[in-house]
């Protein structure tokens, strides 16, 4: 219908505390794309800088093209007025902790200016543990996920991180869990989701276009193995990306639409993501495959 | 949902979920309502009313009104009196986000065939002086420092200022200002969002309705007398709105400095972080309480702005002074508070902090802090239905010590935001609802989607279940005419 390119645009949600902020602030140092980030208020993230007065937003220059906005009217107008003076090449949106984002994410589905990239919820893994119940708000969060940040899981055991795992997944099933301290997690994995035009009303969840999984796993693999393996993906692999542990070392792995690279990086663990249509049709195999590199 | 078999029925409209039903229940449940309404409930508020059953000083039962649904922690249409003097918290999820929003029914002496000719035009400038919507700005332009002022010092600030009669102040609850506020509990934060906002509907469910007081729809002639409605089809202007950014942020800082405190210091352990709280009689809930009633204040203030201005519009359009029109307030409710307030339990006075989370305090005739004017009919008690069928005016009685003097606010919702924006068109319901004889302006097609009367409850049933229950009683039904949605 439209001509103009829609600028992808990514929901972050979470409850209170749980690290919303701290990525924000993460993504904004990692990433060398011109990003938006629109909340309903400033808070921490732009402070004594000069506030640029809008029509339905206030702006805030961070430098290096990207801006913070508050909102002052509605959301539509303001993603509007933020495209038309920044034109950011994405747009993060950031609700309040209290905020239940299925309404945001049908208003955003709405303007023709942006796409909805996918739904980002951070999840206080110490807070799940410490609270039984999940709180209702809470659960309307992970709900609307399409990628789970379990933060904060340094202050967790990993017995209970897979209780915890195992719960968010009763609640969505589709979402891929990353674990994070700090929610210090690669930009990468959180942009280029493509969730789209496919939001599915709250009460009975189509399967999205595209899904993820994560492969998590301490062991060590080979690399021949591994590159053989990455040359393989099926194209319906949207895009992979995650650590990799070698003999010599641990790497990035980054995979997007059939090249790849890796790059040596500090981490520990092999984990990985894998992003595409149908994956669950791929997810045995690519499990099977990653395991034998490992034998 | 709850098994059937776990519902005591107590009976055709109090339904109790007992202490053995969950682990840390201090007190049962109790959920009012018809069968209906009880089967048409989410589960969420089950769980969210059990939850509240847990909390440290909770006296006698969790409640639940027949408007409930499920909300942040609490569910709204949710009641807990905590015994300040037995460890008994402060919650904001017990007193919601939008601290003291509340109604607001103001009468007229024009009748319907007087207003109809004018109702797009009173509309219109309505919705030009009153400004609505999620960012809206208002006209009374003050200080930071001033506006710490205002929201210490309530409605009275108003009146001294010009906006509102003396007359108006004993016709709030609290007279329009909660002692004890003090604005160096709130963080600059709050008053940034807060200082611009006074006079403003705000967006949500807020809204601004003309109405019509048909004789067929007045339950006691003489307390709708007594009320001020005592000309047939008698116009009345209501209104609904809140503390908007402010209240919202007094609570968000609450809650965070609470969740900090409330395990590590206080050793209170709670099923759902929602749920975050302090004991009443400690720093950290002293000081939120202090804090809130700021927020209860510049919400008294928000509201008698707005009748300033509306008062202003009647006056150009009749060209008649707002004295000549018979512009007087009938009364001012809170449904989102919580205040300390005695009452008797079994047989002892007793300090209890009560929360109502979209709930209505309902006093009944004879108690202190009813006005003197209504000594002998009761506290008047305003409920706001969805915009397209009508609203309430009632009355607080005494049998409604069962809760403790509290009943419903509203329709209260069946179906979320989203659902409802998917379901109906804006556009449509707004030419929907004019050939029915409701002009409505919005700021949000979206939005006015959302208050669709599908999304709700059906207002007649849950006030009729509050009456059979004996929490509150009918006075008036009013029928709406013109509508401002924020």
């Amino acid at each position: 219908m439209e001509m103009a390119i829609r600028t992808p645009l990514t929901i972050v949600t979470g409850s209170l505390g749980s690290g919303k902020t701290t990525l924000l602030r993460y993504i904004l140092t990692a990433v060398s794309r011109k990003i938006a980030i629109l909340m309903n208020e400033f808070g921490e993230i732009a402070i004594d800088t000069k506030i640029l007065q809008g029509k339905n937003v206030q702006m805030v220059d961070l430098g290096g093209g990207c801006v913070c906005c508050s909102l002052l009217g509605e959301l539509t107008a303001a993603v509007d007025e933020i495209i038309a003076t920044v034109n950011p090449d994405h747009i993060v949106v950031e609700t309040t902790g209290v905020a239940e984002p299925d309404a945001l994410v049908f208003d955003i589905q709405e303007n023709l200016r942006v796409r909805l990239d996918g739904v980002v919820t951070v999840v206080d893994a110490d807070a799940m543990v410490k609270y039984p119940q999940i709180g209702h708000t809470t659960r309307i969060q992970i709900e609307s996920a399409d990628i789970i940040l379990l933060n904060k899981v340094d202050l967790v055991a990993e017995s209970e991180l897979k209780a915890i795992i195992n719960k968010l997944h009763s609640l969505n099933k589709v979402a891929s869990v990353i674990r994070t301290f700090r929610c210090q997690v690669d930009p990468d994995l959180l942009f280029g989701i493509g969730r789209e035009q496919i939001q599915s009303p709250p009460h009975h969840r189509h399967q999205p276009e595209f899904e993820s999984f994560s492969y998590t796993s301490q062991g060590v693999c080979d690399r021949s193995c591994f590159e053989e393996f990455a040359n393989s993906l099926s194209s319906d692999i949207y895009r992979a990306k995650g650590f990799v542990r070698f003999p010599t070392g641990t790497y990035l792995f980054n995979f997007v639409a059939g090249r790849w690279d890796l790059e040596p990086f500090e981490s520990s663990a092999t984990e990985l993501v894998f992003i595409g249509k149908q994956i669950a049709d791929y997810q045995l195999d690519i499990v099977e495959c990653l395991r034998s590199c490992e034998q | 949902m709850v098994p059937v078999d776990v519902l005591k029925k107590i009976s055709d409209v109090v339904w109790e979920i007992p202490v053995s039903y969950k682990a840390g229940m201090r007190v049962p449940a109790r959920i009012y309502g018809t069968e209906k309404l009880i089967q048409e409930l989410d589960d969420a508020v089950y769980d969210q009313v059990t939850n509240v059953a847990t909390l440290p000083g909770i006296t006698k039962y969790a409640l639940c009104m027949p408007d409930g649904h499920f909300g942040y922690g609490f569910p709204i249409g949710g009641v807990a009196a905590m015994d300040v003097e037995q460890g008994g918290v402060i919650s904001p999820g017990g007193i919601g986000f939008d601290i003291n929003c509340g109604m607001r029914l103001v009468t007229t002496n024009l009748t319907y065939d007087e207003v109809k000719p004018q109702i797009k035009q009173l509309v219109d400038k309505l919705y030009e002086r009153v400004p609505a919507g999620v960012g809206s700005t208002g006209f009374v332009k003050l200080s930071r420092n001033e506006f710490r002022n205002v929201v210490e010092q309530g409605a009275q600030w108003c009146v001294r200022n010009g906006y509102g009669w003396e007359a108006d102040l004993e016709l709030m609850e609290e007279q329009g200002c909660l002692e004890g506020a003090d604005a160096a509990k709130i963080s600059d934060k709050a008053i940034d969002r807060g200082v611009h906002q006074i006079g403003t509907l705000g967006s949500g469910n807020h809204y601004l309705e003309i109405q019509v007081a048909k004789p067929e729809n007045i339950f006691d002639r003489e307390v709708a007398q007594a009320l001020g409605i005592n000309i047939p089809n008698q116009v009345v202007v209501m209104f609904h709105c809140g503390s908007r950014g402010f209240g919202h942020q007094v609570a968000t800082d609450y809650l965070q400095i609470f969740l900090k405190v409330m395990e590590s210091k206080y050793g209170i352990k709670i099923l759902d972080r929602e749920l975050a709280c302090a004991p009443f009689n400690s720093p950290e809930g002293q000081a939120y309480f202090s804090a809130m009633k700021c927020g209860i204040n510049m919400s008294f203030v928000n509201r008698q702005v707005i009748l300033h201005r509306i008062r202003e519009v009647f006056s150009q359009v009749f060209k008649r002074s707002a004295e000549d029109l018979g512009m007087h307030m009938v009364y001012d409710v809170a449904h989102n508070t919580a205040k300390l307030e005695q009452h008797v339990i079994d047989g002892n006075k007793r300090s209890l902090l009560v929360h109502r989370k979209g709930a209505t305090r309902a006093f009944a005739p004879g108690m202190a802090d009813v006005p003197e004017r209504y000594q002998t009919i009761g506290q008047p008690v305003i409920i706001g239905g969805s915009m397209e069928t009508g609203s309430y005016l009632l009355v607080g009685v005494p049998s409604g010590e069962q809760t403790f003097f509290s009943t419903a606010h509203g329709s209260g919702r069946t179906m979320s935001r989203t659902k409802a924006r998917k379901t109906w068109r804006g556009e449509t319901l707004q030419k929907e609802m004019q050939s029915r004889g409701i002009y409505v302006r919005s700021t949000s097609y979206t939005g006015l989607a959302e208050e669709a009367s599908g999304a709700y409850k059906d207002v007649d049933r849950v006030i009729e279940a509050a009456e059979m229950a004996g929490i509150s009683k009918r006075v008036v039904r009013l029928t709406p005419i013109g509508n401002i949605k924020g």
